[in-house]
């Protein structure tokens, strides 16, 4: 738990502004150019380039120029984070009905008694 | 209970049909009013949904639209769940969004049916979906990101440390 809260702590700097969480929510739905989300957000380049750029720091975006074009995706960091989110949720889902078994077993008994 | 009524009903079954989506299916010796009522009374959610840690059900709004918020005081940090009902058709259907504070703007949709085994006998089937899974795979698949194994392996290191 300690080294995935470290981890996900480091990201929350470059997750602390709104617009910098609405790129990575934009960018979950398919990669764009710095152009498209300066449009989306309605900031100019420069702008947008610095909080593209310290996503990209906190490696939770990548970016990739093609001709005068460049892209940015979800980076690795992210997915990584993804798929350990994925991983715990999946077992705390699996816990939680452990525990709601146990709760309706407890309950049932205390019926047949109270009965 | 019979013993081997007793394992019937442990019995889990997991499955993940998809990348896309985890399918848990559980048997419970209880009718299902009373399952219900375990998802959507607050009374009741507050003792089982915190996985044997003390949970505040802050909110518990139980209609389509509805907010809930659970906070979870585990021994090793508070962690705030939250989300949106979309379908509430008692006693068959709930559909939810769920979020956890510590990953925000992550939406999992979760959708579970009850199912009527008998008088006292549930059957809960938990489909939970993660949107944002196929851009995930088509990235991957474009190669974009090189050494996914060695990640995947690192990640196993590293979910093993959180048990």
């Amino acid at each position: 738990m300690v080294q995935y809260s470290i981890r996900l702590d480091s990201s929350f700097a470059a997750l602390s502004d709104a617009t910098r969480r609405g790129i990575l929510e934009r960018l979950g739905r398919g990669s764009a150019s710095i152009s498209d989300l300066a449009g989306s957000f309605e900031m100019t380049l420069t702008g947008i380039k610095k909080h593209v750029r310290v996503l990209e720091d906190a490696r939770l975006v990548t970016t990739a120029k093609v001709g005068r074009v460049r892209t940015c995706s979800l980076g690795p960091r992210r997915l990584e984070d993804e798929q350990a989110w994925i991983a715990k949720y999946q077992r705390m889902l699996e816990e939680r009905y452990d525990h709601l078994e146990r709760f309706l077993r407890r309950t049932q008994r205390q019926e047949r008694t109270d009965a | 209970m019979s013993a081997s009524l007793k394992d019937a009903t442990r019995k889990a079954t997991l499955t993940t049909p998809s990348d896309r989506e985890i399918r848990i299916e559980r048997v419970f010796d209880a009718p299902r009013d009373l399952v219900w009522q375990a998802f959507t009374d607050p009374k009741l959610v507050a003792q089982w949904w915190g996985r044997g840690n003390k949970l505040v059900v802050e909110r518990l709004e139980v209609e389509r639209g509805g907010h809930w918020r659970f906070v979870e005081h585990a021994p090793e940090g508070v962690h705030g769940f939250e989300g949106r009902f979309r379908e509430v058709s008692p006693p068959e259907r709930l559909s939810m969004t769920f979020e956890w504070d510590g990953f925000p703007g992550y939406v999992i949709i979760e959708n579970m049916d009850f199912e009527e085994l008998g008088k006292d006998r549930t059957r809960v089937v938990n489909v939970s979906q993660f949107y944002s899974t196929e851009e995930r795979d088509g990235m991957l698949a474009s190669g974009m990101e090189g050494g996914l194994n060695q990640s995947y392996a690192a990640l196993d290191r590293l979910l093993a440390t959180l048990v």
